[in-house]
């Protein structure tokens, strides 16, 4: 079994002399390809700037972390938003689509930032957008649609260029409970189905159940991993 | 969507903001191009009536004794107030002059100080001139009917306002009319012409030279005028002018000016002119810049989650500045092209106003387009570079 994310010793500061926050402290995480894994702490133990690092937004202080085999801990702007572009997807608390595009175009983003051939783009745009269902609302914009319909667009442009990670922060925090659920449920058949390694960094206990392992943290040090025993099944719902 | 097209659509997203943006760039280019435009027009009507003034021609003024020499004396560029110093040319300085290398005509003017009747009527204002034919020609001026008085006669050609306003029945030809206190009879009436720099022909009466210096009991010419025989003989002949007369007039108390350094000191003033008042123009086009720059400052501020959106998604720095590098492009080429409408609007109108073609070349079209898409471009690498070197974290963290 091959290691998606290999994190040896990671450690995140900012600021300088005693304005020094060291927001992580040595982080040891190791996540296998194809793995679910939800990250949990309170506000303030790491688990954002854990995320950042893990999907290449920031770069660690110290550390080394390996992202499929490669190492990543010292690479370049450029190179880190390559990376972003094809390889890793981001699913937002706030969901973050773009209000001046229209839902297909926004899906198209990440490929249209990766220089991807524009027919492999409307095509893959496409195709994402039917696997979360929402194909009927390519031309929409975001505000016109609901939350759930915005959140699987969002969804959608995370898997449409087949990235090797998917990273969410809080995807369900902005959404009433029944769109919750679906997302949840959208992100273990995209788990199952496609095998895609998924790590979602949340504090509610529900949502961290989904996954296959739960990792806690607190004070920006893993204090806890554990394999969940009774892994909660969200239940496929219709589309919307 | 491709980046130009994000660019406008974020632009006109904000629709009065932009307007409002662009209106520096609208008023600097206007400006600008409207006074260039102006200005060259004003120069090229002032040209093409002196070449059709006669470039060819050379004037010789009387000056102060020991500054015999061509150009134009100082005073005279401000149109000062102090008189004209006392001609000592003859007659026979004009004959001489007829005898130099390159030179094709030469006619001296004496200045009456009298006026013009018949009678009952005159025209204010009125000259009388005494030369000769070659005058007639040299100034192109069309006698409409009859001709120029023989030498030593007193006959008499009328210019056509002194004609119409003695005669306004017409048939003047033949008719007596009274220069001070001396009876001429018309001989001619040239064709209306218009103001020439200064003299203006439908207002004066010209009689043969002979007769007007008896009539004003000198000897001495005012000025004489020659042409050259050809544009590029003009330097020759005035050097050879400049010789003789050094010879008949040892104490030097002339000046030779050609229309060619009339012409290049009028459109050199012009071209000063011209270029200041353009860059005074400059000036708000500059304003009109640091407009852009600043309200593409806070469209970066208000645009940090989107950056950060950008930037989570793939987007390079590179992708990040010119996507905002273009919409101040865009802002700036939107001013500039309506800057280039409303000059050429006020051009239009400018033209009928003062009666001389304004015409917008292509050129200063293109060139003001291409210098707003500069400015925004220059005023824009601030605010894009802000926004390029965001980190992705920095610009999603505030919500």
């Amino acid at each position: 079994m091959t290691t998606m994310v290999d994190m040896r010793g990671i450690g995140k500061a900012y600021g300088e002399g005693a304005a020094r926050v060291e927001a992580l402290r040595g982080v040891e995480l190791a996540v296998p390809t194809g793995q679910m894994l939800s990250v949990m702490g309170p506000s303030g133990s790491g688990k954002s700037t854990l995320l950042h690092i893990l999907g290449l937004l920031d770069l660690p202080t110290r550390g080394t972390y390996l992202l499929n085999g490669e190492d990543v801990s010292r690479i370049s702007a450029l190179k880190a938003a390559q990376i972003r572009g094809r390889r890793i997807g981001f699913v937002f608390q706030g969901i973050h689509l773009l209000p001046r595009l229209s839902a297909v175009d926004n899906v198209a983003l990440p490929m249209v930032y990766s220089r991807m051939a524009r027919r492999e783009t409307e095509e893959r745009a496409r195709a994402a957008l039917e696997r979360v269902g929402v194909w009927d609302l390519a031309h929409r914009y975001p505000t016109q649609v609901s939350g759930g319909q915005a959140q699987r667009i969002a969804i959608a442009r995370a898997i449409a260029p087949g990235p090797d990670l998917l990273v969410a922060d809080e995807p369900t925090g902005a959404l009433d409970r029944k769109s919750g659920r679906q997302v949840l449920s959208l992100f273990q058949a995209l788990h199952r189905e496609l095998g895609l390694t998924i790590v979602i960094v949340t504090h509610d206990p529900d949502v961290a159940g989904h996954a296959e392992r739960i990792v806690r943290m607190e004070d920006g040090r893993v204090i806890a991993d554990e394999t969940v025993a009774q892994r909660k099944i969200a239940g496929e719902e219709p589309a919307r | 969507m491709n980046p130009i097209a994000i660019a406008i659509d974020s632009v006109w997203h904000h629709k009065l903001r932009s307007a409002l943006t662009a209106l520096g760039v609208v008023i600097g280019v206007f400006a600008v191009v409207s006074l260039l435009a102006l200005g060259t027009s004003v120069k090229t009507y002032v040209t093409s009536q002196f070449s059709s003034f006669g470039a060819q021609l050379i004037t010789i003024t009387p000056a102060l004794a020991g500054s015999g020499g061509s150009g134009i004396p100082r005073g005279r560029q401000g149109g000062g107030f102090s008189a004209p110093p006392p001609s000592t040319f003859t007659m026979g300085d004009v004959g001489a002059i007829r005898g130099v290398a390159h030179v094709a005509r030469a006619a001296g003017i004496v200045a009456v100080p009298t006026e013009v009747t018949n009678g009952t009527r005159m025209l204010a204002g009125t000259s009388v001139v005494g030369t000769s034919s070659s005058l007639i020609s040299m100034q192109h001026l069309t006698i409409a009917h009859g001709s120029f008085p023989a030498p030593s006669s007193h006959g008499i050609l009328l210019g056509a306002k002194v004609a119409a306003t003695l005669f306004p029945a017409g048939g003047a030809i033949g008719r007596p009319v009274k220069v001070g206190t001396t009876t001429f009879t018309v001989t001619g009436v040239l064709a209306a012409s218009g103001n020439l720099f200064g003299s203006d022909p439908d207002t004066t009466a010209y009689v043969s030279a002979p007769t007007a210096l008896g009539l004003a009991g000198t000897t001495h010419v005012s000025e004489i005028i020659a042409e050259a025989s050809g544009t590029s003989q003009v330097t020759s002949a005035a050097a050879g002018i400049t010789k003789l007369m050094g010879v008949r007039h040892p104490a030097k108390d002339f000046r030779i000016i050609t229309a060619t350094q009339i012409l290049s000191v009028i459109s050199g003033t012009l071209s000063t002119i011209t270029a200041v008042l353009g860059g005074i123009a400059g000036i708000s086009l500059l304003v009109g810049g640091i407009g852009i720059m600043n309200i593409m400052l806070v469209t970066v501020a208000e645009r940090f989650r989107e950056i950060g959106i950008r930037k989570a998604m793939g987007a390079r720095r590179g992708d990040i500045l010119l996507q905002f590098l273009l919409e101040s492009v865009v802002l700036a080429l939107i001013g500039g092209g309506v800057g280039v409408l409303l000059a050429w609007l006020a051009a239009t109108i400018a033209a009928r106003a003062i009666g001389i073609p304004v015409a917008l070349t292509v050129s200063s079209v293109i060139e003001a387009l291409a210098f707003s898409a500069v400015v925004g471009a220059i005023f824009g690498v601030l605010p894009a570079l802000r926004a390029a070197a965001l980190t992705p974290v920095e610009a999603l963290r505030t919500e």
